[in-house]
Protein backbone atom coordinates (compact mmCIF):
# COMPACT_ATOMS: atom_id res chain seq x y z
CA UNK A 1 0.00 0.00 0.00
CA UNK A 2 2.63 2.43 -0.92
CA UNK A 3 0.23 4.76 -2.57
CA UNK A 4 -2.03 5.10 0.36
CA UNK A 5 -3.97 8.01 -0.92
CA UNK A 6 -4.54 7.06 -4.49
CA UNK A 7 -7.61 8.97 -5.40
CA UNK A 8 -10.41 6.58 -5.72
CA UNK A 9 -11.96 8.04 -8.75
CA UNK A 10 -13.94 4.99 -9.45
CA UNK A 11 -17.31 6.02 -8.52
CA UNK A 12 -17.66 8.94 -6.25
CA UNK A 13 -19.22 12.14 -7.13
CA UNK A 14 -16.86 13.17 -9.83
CA UNK A 15 -15.92 10.25 -11.80
CA UNK A 16 -16.66 8.96 -15.14
CA UNK A 17 -17.35 5.33 -14.82
CA UNK A 18 -15.83 2.40 -16.47
CA UNK A 19 -12.93 1.85 -18.63
CA UNK A 20 -11.63 5.32 -18.16
CA UNK A 21 -12.29 5.41 -14.54
CA UNK A 22 -9.06 6.63 -13.09
CA UNK A 23 -8.56 9.56 -15.32
CA UNK A 24 -11.75 11.13 -16.49
CA UNK A 25 -13.59 13.39 -14.17
CA UNK A 26 -17.12 14.31 -14.41
CA UNK A 27 -19.39 15.67 -11.78
CA UNK A 28 -22.16 13.37 -11.11
CA UNK A 29 -24.24 11.75 -8.57
CA UNK A 30 -26.21 8.62 -8.71
CA UNK A 31 -29.58 9.36 -9.96
CA UNK A 32 -30.88 5.91 -10.18
CA UNK A 33 -34.18 5.82 -8.49
CA UNK A 34 -33.20 2.46 -7.21
CA UNK A 35 -30.70 3.90 -4.87
CA UNK A 36 -33.14 5.92 -2.89
CA UNK A 37 -34.82 3.36 -0.82
CA UNK A 38 -38.28 4.34 0.35
CA UNK A 39 -37.48 3.27 3.85
CA UNK A 40 -35.33 5.54 5.87
CA UNK A 41 -32.37 3.76 7.29
CA UNK A 42 -31.12 4.74 10.60
CA UNK A 43 -27.51 4.09 10.81
CA UNK A 44 -26.23 2.70 13.95
CA UNK A 45 -22.69 3.21 14.86
CA UNK A 46 -21.03 -0.12 14.84
CA UNK A 47 -18.93 -0.82 17.82
CA UNK A 48 -15.46 -1.65 16.98
CA UNK A 49 -12.77 -0.47 15.02
CA UNK A 50 -10.93 -1.25 12.08
CA UNK A 51 -7.32 -1.98 12.03
CA UNK A 52 -5.28 -0.43 9.31
CA UNK A 53 -5.82 -2.80 6.51
CA UNK A 54 -2.46 -4.02 5.57
CA UNK A 55 -2.32 -7.01 3.38
CA UNK A 56 -4.82 -9.71 3.07
CA UNK A 57 -4.51 -10.48 6.71
CA UNK A 58 -6.66 -8.31 8.77
CA UNK A 59 -6.34 -8.10 12.44
CA UNK A 60 -9.85 -9.11 13.18
CA UNK A 61 -11.41 -6.81 15.68
CA UNK A 62 -14.13 -7.83 18.05
CA UNK A 63 -17.36 -6.86 16.51
CA UNK A 64 -19.96 -5.98 18.98
CA UNK A 65 -23.54 -5.48 18.15
CA UNK A 66 -24.36 -2.19 16.65
CA UNK A 67 -25.93 0.59 18.61
CA UNK A 68 -23.23 1.20 21.11
CA UNK A 69 -20.80 4.00 20.83
CA UNK A 70 -17.69 2.67 19.34
CA UNK A 71 -14.89 1.82 21.64
CA UNK A 72 -11.66 2.52 19.88
CA UNK A 73 -8.85 0.16 20.38
CA UNK A 74 -5.45 1.51 21.20
CA UNK A 75 -4.39 1.10 17.61
CA UNK A 76 -6.94 3.59 16.51
CA UNK A 77 -6.57 5.89 19.42
CA UNK A 78 -5.10 8.69 17.44
CA UNK A 79 -7.80 8.50 14.86
CA UNK A 80 -10.58 8.53 17.34
CA UNK A 81 -9.29 11.64 18.97
CA UNK A 82 -11.87 13.94 17.52
CA UNK A 83 -14.77 11.71 18.21
CA UNK A 84 -15.87 8.18 18.09
CA UNK A 85 -17.95 6.70 15.34
CA UNK A 86 -20.67 9.01 14.28
CA UNK A 87 -24.01 8.15 12.99
CA UNK A 88 -23.83 9.08 9.43
CA UNK A 89 -26.41 9.06 6.74
CA UNK A 90 -24.17 7.02 4.74
CA UNK A 91 -24.24 3.73 3.03
CA UNK A 92 -21.29 1.92 1.88
CA UNK A 93 -21.16 -0.40 -0.98
CA UNK A 94 -17.74 -1.56 -1.01
CA UNK A 95 -16.21 -3.82 -3.43
CA UNK A 96 -12.84 -5.00 -3.47
CA UNK A 97 -10.56 -6.26 -6.10
CA UNK A 98 -7.68 -7.87 -4.40
CA UNK A 99 -8.34 -7.27 -0.83
CA UNK A 100 -11.46 -6.49 0.90
CA UNK A 101 -13.54 -3.69 -0.27
CA UNK A 102 -17.05 -2.68 0.49
CA UNK A 103 -19.63 -0.93 -1.51
CA UNK A 104 -21.15 2.01 0.25
CA UNK A 105 -23.99 4.34 -0.11
CA UNK A 106 -23.44 7.85 1.08
CA UNK A 107 -25.82 10.71 0.73
CA UNK A 108 -27.95 8.70 -1.67
CA UNK A 109 -24.98 7.88 -3.84
CA UNK A 110 -23.18 4.61 -3.87
CA UNK A 111 -19.47 4.14 -3.93
CA UNK A 112 -17.06 1.36 -4.35
CA UNK A 113 -14.46 1.81 -1.73
CA UNK A 114 -11.14 0.28 -0.91
CA UNK A 115 -9.10 0.73 2.17
CA UNK A 116 -6.35 3.24 1.77
CA UNK A 117 -8.10 5.28 -0.85
CA UNK A 118 -10.20 8.36 -0.60
CA UNK A 119 -13.55 9.31 -1.95
CA UNK A 120 -15.38 12.56 -2.37
CA UNK A 121 -18.87 12.66 -0.97
CA UNK A 122 -21.46 15.26 -0.30
CA UNK A 123 -20.55 17.58 2.52
CA UNK A 124 -21.08 15.97 5.87
CA UNK A 125 -22.28 18.76 8.03
CA UNK A 126 -21.08 17.92 11.46
CA UNK A 127 -17.75 16.47 10.55
CA UNK A 128 -14.50 18.19 11.23
CA UNK A 129 -11.20 17.36 9.72
CA UNK A 130 -9.63 14.28 11.22
CA UNK A 131 -12.88 12.97 12.58
CA UNK A 132 -13.27 9.30 12.40
CA UNK A 133 -16.45 8.30 10.77
CA UNK A 134 -18.15 4.99 10.54
CA UNK A 135 -20.22 4.32 7.52
CA UNK A 136 -22.86 1.83 8.22
CA UNK A 137 -24.75 1.14 5.13
CA UNK A 138 -22.63 -1.41 3.52
CA UNK A 139 -24.44 -2.93 0.63
CA UNK A 140 -21.91 -5.42 -0.48
CA UNK A 141 -18.53 -6.53 0.68
CA UNK A 142 -16.35 -8.49 -1.55
CA UNK A 143 -13.07 -10.17 -1.03
CA UNK A 144 -11.05 -12.20 -3.37
CA UNK A 145 -13.05 -15.34 -2.83
CA UNK A 146 -16.25 -14.33 -1.24
CA UNK A 147 -18.99 -11.85 -1.62
CA UNK A 148 -21.16 -10.75 1.24
CA UNK A 149 -24.21 -9.56 -0.54
CA UNK A 150 -26.37 -7.40 1.60
CA UNK A 151 -30.10 -7.80 1.48
CA UNK A 152 -30.17 -4.88 1.46
CA UNK A 153 -27.44 -4.17 3.91
CA UNK A 154 -24.64 -6.30 5.25
CA UNK A 155 -25.56 -6.27 8.90
CA UNK A 156 -22.96 -5.05 11.31
CA UNK A 157 -20.56 -4.21 8.59
CA UNK A 158 -18.92 -0.88 8.88
CA UNK A 159 -16.49 1.09 6.88
CA UNK A 160 -14.18 3.29 8.80
CA UNK A 161 -13.13 6.52 7.31
CA UNK A 162 -11.35 9.63 8.35
CA UNK A 163 -12.45 13.02 7.17
CA UNK A 164 -9.51 14.40 5.30
CA UNK A 165 -10.85 17.63 4.03
CA UNK A 166 -14.05 19.60 3.69
CA UNK A 167 -13.77 21.37 0.43
CA UNK A 168 -15.74 22.29 -2.63
CA UNK A 169 -16.08 20.79 -6.04
CA UNK A 170 -14.82 22.54 -9.09
CA UNK A 171 -16.87 25.45 -10.23
CA UNK A 172 -19.68 24.86 -12.64
CA UNK A 173 -21.10 27.80 -14.46
CA UNK A 174 -24.84 27.97 -14.48
CA UNK A 175 -25.82 29.88 -17.55
CA UNK A 176 -29.32 30.64 -18.64
CA UNK A 177 -29.96 32.21 -21.96
CA UNK A 178 -32.92 32.89 -24.18
CA UNK A 179 -32.12 33.89 -27.68
CA UNK A 180 -33.54 37.07 -29.18
CA UNK A 181 -35.07 38.01 -25.85
CA UNK A 182 -32.08 39.67 -24.28
CA UNK A 183 -32.16 37.37 -21.34
CA UNK A 184 -29.09 35.82 -19.89
CA UNK A 185 -27.99 34.96 -16.39
CA UNK A 186 -24.63 33.69 -15.32
CA UNK A 187 -23.97 32.12 -11.97
CA UNK A 188 -21.10 30.11 -10.61
CA UNK A 189 -21.57 27.25 -8.25
CA UNK A 190 -19.23 25.16 -6.18
CA UNK A 191 -20.78 22.27 -4.41
CA UNK A 192 -19.38 21.56 -0.96
CA UNK A 193 -17.90 18.14 -0.59
CA UNK A 194 -16.02 16.08 1.91
CA UNK A 195 -13.07 13.91 1.26
CA UNK A 196 -13.03 10.73 3.23
CA UNK A 197 -10.08 8.49 3.47
CA UNK A 198 -11.13 4.93 3.98
CA UNK A 199 -9.14 3.23 6.65
CA UNK A 200 -10.77 -0.10 6.93
CA UNK A 201 -13.72 -2.36 6.68
CA UNK A 202 -14.99 -4.52 9.46
CA UNK A 203 -17.88 -6.43 10.79
CA UNK A 204 -18.82 -8.32 7.71
CA UNK A 205 -17.38 -11.67 8.65
CA UNK A 206 -20.43 -13.04 10.34
CA UNK A 207 -22.66 -12.38 7.48
CA UNK A 208 -23.40 -15.29 5.19
CA UNK A 209 -21.02 -15.23 2.33
CA UNK A 210 -21.27 -16.44 -1.17
CA UNK A 211 -18.27 -17.79 -2.91
CA UNK A 212 -17.50 -15.87 -6.00
CA UNK A 213 -18.32 -18.03 -8.94
CA UNK A 214 -16.65 -18.06 -12.24
CA UNK A 215 -19.16 -17.82 -15.02
CA UNK A 216 -16.82 -19.34 -17.50
CA UNK A 217 -16.36 -22.46 -15.48
CA UNK A 218 -20.04 -22.80 -14.71
CA UNK B 1 -13.80 35.35 -21.92
CA UNK B 2 -10.99 35.31 -24.42
CA UNK B 3 -9.25 32.82 -22.23
CA UNK B 4 -12.34 30.67 -22.05
CA UNK B 5 -12.40 30.66 -25.81
CA UNK B 6 -8.71 30.15 -26.13
CA UNK B 7 -9.06 26.64 -27.41
CA UNK B 8 -11.80 27.26 -29.90
CA UNK B 9 -11.31 26.83 -33.55
CA UNK B 10 -10.44 29.37 -36.20
CA UNK B 11 -12.32 32.64 -36.17
CA UNK B 12 -14.20 31.55 -33.09
CA UNK B 13 -11.24 32.41 -30.97
CA UNK B 14 -10.03 35.43 -32.83
CA UNK B 15 -12.96 37.66 -33.57
CA UNK B 16 -14.72 39.34 -30.67
CA UNK B 17 -18.25 38.96 -31.87
CA UNK B 18 -17.74 35.33 -32.60
CA UNK B 19 -16.08 34.81 -29.27
CA UNK B 20 -19.06 36.19 -27.38
CA UNK B 21 -21.47 34.09 -29.37
CA UNK B 22 -19.50 30.92 -29.10
CA UNK B 23 -18.82 31.30 -25.42
CA UNK B 24 -22.51 31.77 -24.82
CA UNK B 25 -23.25 28.63 -26.75
CA UNK B 26 -20.60 26.78 -24.85
CA UNK B 27 -22.05 27.76 -21.49
CA UNK B 28 -25.56 26.92 -22.58
CA UNK B 29 -24.48 23.54 -23.85
CA UNK B 30 -22.62 22.74 -20.71
CA UNK B 31 -25.57 23.71 -18.52
CA UNK B 32 -28.02 21.71 -20.55
CA UNK B 33 -25.76 18.74 -20.85
CA UNK B 34 -25.07 18.51 -17.18
CA UNK B 35 -28.68 17.54 -16.90
CA UNK B 36 -28.39 15.18 -19.82
CA UNK B 37 -25.27 13.63 -18.44
CA UNK B 38 -27.29 12.07 -15.70
CA UNK B 39 -29.63 10.53 -18.20
CA UNK B 40 -26.86 9.44 -20.51
CA UNK B 41 -24.96 7.66 -17.85
CA UNK B 42 -27.95 5.83 -16.64
CA UNK B 43 -28.59 4.62 -20.15
CA UNK B 44 -25.03 3.52 -20.47
CA UNK B 45 -25.16 1.56 -17.27
CA UNK B 46 -28.37 -0.10 -18.20
CA UNK B 47 -26.95 -1.15 -21.51
CA UNK B 48 -23.90 -2.56 -19.87
CA UNK B 49 -25.83 -4.42 -17.24
CA UNK B 50 -28.09 -5.78 -19.93
CA UNK B 51 -25.15 -7.03 -21.91
CA UNK B 52 -23.57 -8.64 -18.92
CA UNK B 53 -26.73 -10.40 -17.81
CA UNK B 54 -27.32 -11.82 -21.21
CA UNK B 55 -23.85 -13.24 -21.30
CA UNK B 56 -24.15 -15.04 -18.01
CA UNK B 57 -27.48 -16.58 -18.81
CA UNK B 58 -28.61 -16.54 -15.23
CA UNK B 59 -31.33 -14.11 -16.16
CA UNK B 60 -32.61 -13.55 -19.62
CA UNK B 61 -32.45 -9.83 -19.55
CA UNK B 62 -31.82 -6.68 -17.62
CA UNK B 63 -35.45 -6.36 -16.74
CA UNK B 64 -35.54 -9.74 -15.08
CA UNK B 65 -32.36 -9.03 -13.20
CA UNK B 66 -33.66 -5.76 -11.83
CA UNK B 67 -36.99 -7.26 -10.94
CA UNK B 68 -35.31 -9.96 -8.94
CA UNK B 69 -32.94 -7.53 -7.37
CA UNK B 70 -35.83 -5.58 -6.02
CA UNK B 71 -37.73 -8.62 -4.96
CA UNK B 72 -34.79 -9.58 -2.84
CA UNK B 73 -34.39 -6.11 -1.46
CA UNK B 74 -30.98 -5.40 -2.87
CA UNK B 75 -30.47 -1.72 -3.38
CA UNK B 76 -27.34 -1.81 -5.40
CA UNK B 77 -27.84 0.80 -7.98
CA UNK B 78 -27.21 0.67 -11.65
CA UNK B 79 -24.05 2.66 -11.56
CA UNK B 80 -22.55 0.12 -9.26
CA UNK B 81 -23.87 -2.85 -11.09
CA UNK B 82 -22.39 -1.55 -14.28
CA UNK B 83 -19.03 -0.98 -12.67
CA UNK B 84 -19.15 -4.41 -11.21
CA UNK B 85 -20.04 -5.88 -14.54
CA UNK B 86 -16.98 -4.40 -16.08
CA UNK B 87 -14.41 -4.68 -13.35
CA UNK B 88 -15.57 -7.72 -11.50
CA UNK B 89 -17.76 -9.80 -13.70
CA UNK B 90 -17.56 -12.71 -11.36
CA UNK B 91 -19.21 -10.67 -8.67
CA UNK B 92 -22.11 -9.82 -10.87
CA UNK B 93 -22.50 -13.45 -11.71
CA UNK B 94 -22.44 -14.33 -8.04
CA UNK B 95 -25.05 -11.74 -7.22
CA UNK B 96 -27.37 -12.87 -9.95
CA UNK B 97 -27.00 -16.47 -8.95
CA UNK B 98 -27.79 -15.68 -5.40
CA UNK B 99 -30.94 -13.80 -6.15
CA UNK B 100 -32.06 -16.43 -8.55
CA UNK B 101 -31.67 -19.22 -6.08
CA UNK B 102 -33.37 -17.34 -3.33
CA UNK B 103 -36.49 -17.00 -5.36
Amino acid sequence: MATATLPLRLLPSKTLTLPFFPSARRPFASFAAASSSPRSWRLLAAAEEAPEPVEVEFVEPESEAAEEASVPEPVEAQLAAAGAGKDADIFAVVMHLHRLFPWLQIGSRQYIVMPGRYIYTQRLKGANVNDEIILNKVLLVSTRDKAYIGMPVVTNAAVHAVVEEQGRDDKVIVFKYKKKKKYQRKLGHRQPNTRLKITGISGYEDYPADPILDPVAA
Amino acid sequence: MCSFASNFRGAHLRLNRMITQQVRRAFVSSHRDRGRQKRDFRRLWITRINAATRIYKVFDSYSKLIHNLYKNELILNRKMLAQVAVLNPNNLYTISNKIKTIN
